[in-house]
């Protein structure tokens, strides 16, 4: 019989400046046609593995490798990689890093073109990549300014070019909205049935397993802890370190005999008095572009923690860049406890609302995470005793204490993200809008996250946002988060608000939901049948309680 | 992190950051160009050049050289000021000239490394602001007073001024970053 | 504030030559007018009016440029007035070190009686210094407006330069927008923090640090991003072999005649200077007695 695609024997590797192997004795085989779904929390070495297979390890990142990993019979430490990169190819996380060419056909061409290969044989290569992906429409676009999900399937016709036999394939959901989402997972298993070994990295299995993937491998630091079927329940996969159906979680609490206490309905917040007021907003980014925005009306109360849904592209970023000044309205207005924003310095209005970007890297700056939290303060001219206590206290909500001399630079993702927050307390603002905060994080870490910001304490106390901020609204991709942490749900489609209200009453609309290009999800589908005995969304595993 | 490259060697990574270096140069002269720096001749006041010498001192002379090359081309093309083969080139060798202490870095948070960087950043300033200037005399016909009181000076200090602020604050900054590379 | 690149397709002669056509007659120009020193206004207004000419035909939109032609005559004015003040010794325009009729003085400063001789050929040089500078300019401005930035990295490979070289800048125009948008971002992530650009206060220095909170994020995420792209690369085997470049460039005749011109322009200047001894500098007698009366 012919060789495997890809064998790896008792695989180990530590990365030359750490003390510790960031992968140990890993060996499988895959066949081909096989999918491979590698689910893990961050830090695992999921794409540590990657790296071994695509050759990267040991050729562009030193240290101690151990083992054997073999592509159709051949080691990969002993192979070219010119003829590596036809045999392996490999989507990163980020198409926006990926893409090295400004408009799509060289972006697609770049591997063959790499490879010398004739300009016929290239051109009639490109065409099919794009035709199997169905994306040639897409032909002479510039990369720049496509979408999320269009990069990421242009990335990955840049990787047919090369007619691989495995593709590898490192946490691509991670920058798409579910519906792209789904998208890309169809064609990943279209390929797979095609007779390409297809290895997907992704730590929300349950989205991942919509492409059907033949086995699951998990691992945890570093190390093999289930490798098998994907049918039947594995207890092994801790479900609070990689995202799994709700029906899983609960099963699996069952089976664990977690205790289940049935969690009492907190009284929702009566609606407190107008914040932050539009008043039929339009607005456009010029006279030529298009309306972004039309007709909206929103009033935001003290209590509330809303959520924001939305396709791609909907104008979410838009109009809550209106609420904090960065724009303002073509027509109508926005009022901020009664003042027009028109009339009020960015600064003025940053007292009242804090800001915090999708990514902590497009505001860090400081040496220390101390000058970071003062850097808000000062430009708003606060006293010097007040500024201190203000840094102070933020400091320990997000509980970095310990870190206020470290860089800002240098603390890992999650705490960066905390840091941000942080730096927004310290404006002690009223208002906290969040655009995206979990994304790019991986599951363990952003319900962590989100959990420590929106969830009353264990002691009933209030959550962090609650007792810091008038009210919270944050933008984001994953229904799951508005279903568990919101007491309001807007969803933003085509221009306009298109559903304003409880969870409970505008989640439970899926034809809304899908015409906006947002996918039910296993824990809303659960949610919504417990409904008549939780009286209101929870999370899977209070959920387990009542199922 | 993917391996240091020794000082002259040219590969994927010299690429790389030779495109990124010059990209930002490009987008921060672009950005700054509007407000050009008084009396400095057609030598605006550009905060790109720290990251120029930063990029030089962190990915070596060929990084620095490409960077500047092409990132002041870019710069002046954005800004509409056409293209002007011996300041793309000073500004090179400026680049250049910084990146040949790349070798001798190894703590960019250590002081006597950024006086390093600083040091050969200004050297790099002189040899690439001197270069630019003089060929003016050619190029524009005029004297070599003109020449140093007109470009260079100006030139000079303007650079000069930006690498001392910005530099160190760059170093410590990616001294951080290069502690957490990989996750 | 989007970078927007100002390159748009456009239906002229100027932008249906070769590219390289572009680079290659500016160069020629540049260096006929600069290694045999050409300074007779007789050759200077010729090849003024040729690339005036090449600038027409490139159509450029006027609102397109006005602010870089403000900004560049006021340099020409700038540079050869100061010239006029304090040349004198070194450089092509020592010439104007001979003996020459004073038309008038700037005082400097009064009371020593320090004061600036302007002599004639002082004048005659500053008028012939104008033309010559703009004719440079007049053959770069046009360039990123009317040659597609896809095209840059095909175009210097086909001149002969490395793979590697080249590739550079395609990728560099590739990055220009992504970072543009981060700086973007990243202002307007500032300004939430109540940070503003115009409150600049302080002298130099502490106007330049204030700039730390926009230059650091972008400049460190794009440190960041480098290591990816590497990986990117090597990964589709860039380097490892001669690459194909998809793009084809084909000299047509015009392109010929083009370069023809410039090789042409560029040797008549120097057989002139060097074989005749025409084309350096010298005050015509009209002037003169134009200027002393
Ligand atoms: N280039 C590197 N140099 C040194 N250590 C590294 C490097 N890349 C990763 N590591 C370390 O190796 C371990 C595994 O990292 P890896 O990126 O493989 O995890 P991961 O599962 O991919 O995480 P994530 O899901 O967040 O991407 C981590 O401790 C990480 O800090
Ligand atoms: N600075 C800008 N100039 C012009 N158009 C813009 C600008 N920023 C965004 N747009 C356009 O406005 C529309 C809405 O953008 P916005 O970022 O608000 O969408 P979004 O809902 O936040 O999308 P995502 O979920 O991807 O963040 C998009 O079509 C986008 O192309
Ligand atoms: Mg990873
Ligand atoms: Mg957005």
């Amino acid at each position: 019989m012919p060789d495997a695609p890809l064998v790896i024997e008792d695989l180990s590797f530590q990365y030359r400046t750490r003390p510790e192997p960031a992968i140990e004795h890993i060996s499988f085989e895959l066949k081909p046609g096989e999918m491979l779904l590698i689910a893990g929390s961050s830090g695992c070495g999921k794409t540590t593995l990657a790296r071994c297979i695509n050759g990267l390890i040991p050729r562009s990142y030193r240290g101690k490798r151990e083992g054997k990993v073999l592509l159709h019979g051949k080691d990969v430490s002993e192979m070219q990689i010119a003829d590596m990169a036809q045999i392996v190819g490999t989507l990163l996380q980020d198409p926006e890093r990926q893409i090295v060419a400004s408009n799509v056909f060289n972006e697609v061409a770049f591997g063959p073109e790499n490879l010398g290969l004739p300009r016929a044989e290239i051109i009639a290569r490109v065409d099919q990549a794009m035709k199997r992906l169905k994306i040639e429409h897409l032909r002479d676009r510039e990369t720049f300014n496509l979408s999320g999900g269009e990069k990421q399937k242009v990335a990955l016709a840049g990787l047919l070019a090369m007619n691989p036999s495995i593709l590898l394939l490192d946490e691509p959901l991670a920058s798409l909205d579910p519906a792209s989402a789904y998208e890309a997972l169809d064609a990943f298993r279209s390929l797979a049935d095609e007779g390409k070994t297809v290895v997907l990295i992704e730590h929300r299995v349950e989205d991942a397993i919509v492409a059907r993937p033949d086995r699951l491998l998990y691992m945890e630091v570093g190390q093999v802890k289930y490798l098998g079927s994907i049918r039947d329940l594995p207890t092994e996969i801790n479900h609070r370190e990689v995202k799994l159906p709700a029906e899983w979680v609960v099963k699996r609490v069952r089976q664990m005999g977690e205790k289940m206490e049935k969690t009492e309905p907190i009284p929702s917040a009566g609606r407190g008095e107008p914040l932050v007021v539009f008043e039929n907003v339009d607005f456009r980014y010029s006279d030529e572009t298009p309306w972004i925005l039309q007709e909206v009306n929103l009033t935001i109360q003290r209590g509330d923690l809303i959520a924001v849904l939305g396709p791609n592209g909907a104008g979410k970023s838009t109009l809550v860049k209106h609420a904090i000044g960065l724009l303002k309205p073509t027509k109508g207005r926005v009022l901020i406890e009664g003042k027009d924003t028109r009339s009020l310095s960015i600064a003025q209005i940053a007292r009242m609302l804090g800001y915090v970007f999708q990514s902590p890297t497009h505001m860090l700056f400081a040496p220390t995470v101390r000058e970071e939290l003062e850097f808000g303060p000062k430009n708003l001219d606060f006293k010097k005793d007040v500024m201190e206590n203000a840094v102070i206290e933020s400091v320990s909500t997000v509980n970095l204490k310990g870190l206020e001399e470290y860089p800002p630079l240098g603390l890992s993702f999650g705490q960066q993200k905390r840091t941000t927050i942080a730096a927004v307390l310290a404006m002690q603002s009223k208002i906290m809008i969040m655009d995206e905060p979990t994304a790019g994080q991986d599951y363990a870490n952003y319900t962590h996250f989100m959990d420590a910001m929106c969830h009353p304490a264990a002691d009933g106390s209030q959550s962090l946002v609650a007792a810091n901020f008038a009210a919270t609204l944050f933008i984001t991709h994953d229904l799951d988060l508005a279903v568990t942490y919101a007491n309001r749900v807007l969803l933003v489609g085509d221009r306009h608000i298109v559903a304003d209200g409880t969870p409970e009453e505008v989640l439970r609309d899926f034809d809304l939901l899908k015409r906006y290009r947002v996918r039910p999800t296993s824990l809303l589908r659960l949610n919504l049948e417990l409904l008549p005995r939780t009286k209101r969304f929870l999370t899977a595993e209070a959920l387990a309680a009542y199922a | 992190m993917n391996d240091r490259a020794s000082t002259w060697e040219f590969g994927t990574r010299q690429v790389v950051y030779g495109a990124i270096g010059a990209a930002l140069y490009g987008v921060f002269s672009w950005a700054t160009n509007i407000f050009p720096l008084p009396a400095a001749g057609n030598v605006s006041f550009r905060p790109a050049v720290a990251v120029l010498i930063f990029f030089g001192a962190a990915y070596g002379p060929w990084v620095g050289l490409l960077a500047g090359i092409i990132g002041n081309t870019l710069g002046d093309m954005l800004t509409g000021w056409g293209v002007y083969w011996n300041w793309s080139v000073g500004n090179g060798l400026m680049g250049m000239v910084a990146g040949l202490v790349m070798a001798a870095i190894n703590d960019f948070r250590a002081r006597a490394d950024i006086l390093k960087v600083v040091g050969w950043g200004t050297l790099g300033i002189i040899v690439g602001m001197l270069f630019a200037s003089l060929t003016e005399m050619f190029v524009g016909g005029i004297d070599l007073n003109t020449a140093l009181v007109g470009y260079f000076v100006p030139a000079f200090l303007g650079n000069f001024l930006v690498t001392i602020v910005l530099v160190p604050i760059l170093m410590i900054a990616f001294a951080a970053v290069a502690a957490r590379r990989g996750r | 504030m989007l970078v927007s690149w100002k390159y748009r397709p456009r239906n002229t002669f100027i932008q249906r030559l070769d590219p390289r056509t572009r680079f290659i007659f500016m160069a020629c120009i540049i260096a006929a007018l600069t290694i045999p020193e050409i300074w007779d206004y007789r050759i200077i207004l010729p090849l003024f009016l040729i690339s005036l000419t090449q600038y027409l035909m490139a159509r450029i939109e006027w609102k397109d440029v006005r602010r870089a032609w403000f900004y560049i005559i006021f340099l020409v004015f700038f540079i050869v007035g100061l010239n006029g003040m304090i040349s004198g010794r070194g450089g092509p325009s020592s010439v104007t070190d001979i003996a020459s009729p004073v038309v008038f003085y700037v005082p400097i400063i009064d009371r020593l009686g320090w004061e600036v001789p302007i002599t004639v050929s002082k004048i005659w040089f500053a008028l012939n210094q104008i033309p010559r500078m703009l004719t440079m300019a007049l053959l770069a401005i046009p360039l990123p407006y009317t040659l597609d930035p896809n095209i840059y990295g095909t175009a210097f490979r086909r001149m002969g330069v490395s793979d590697k070289i080249s590739f550079t800048m395609d990728l560099a125009f590739r990055f220009l927008p992504t970072f543009a948008r981060d700086l973007i971002i990243t202002m307007d992530a500032q300004r939430a923090r109540g940070y503003e650009m115009d409150k600049l206060k302080g002298g130099v220095v502490a106007r330049i640090q204030r700039l730390a909170p926009l230059v650091i994020p972008v400049v460190m995420q794009s440190t960041v991003t480098g290591e990816e792209v590497i990986d990117a690369m090597d990964l589709r085997a860039f380097g490892t072999k001669p690459r194909t470049w998809l793009k084809e460039l084909h000299y047509a005749p015009r392109d010929y005649f083009i370069i023809g011109l410039g090789v042409a322009i560029f040797i008549t200047c120097c057989v002139l200077k060097w074989g005749f001894g025409i084309g350096g500098f010298f005050v015509p007698e009209f002037f003169t007695r134009l200027m002393t009366g």
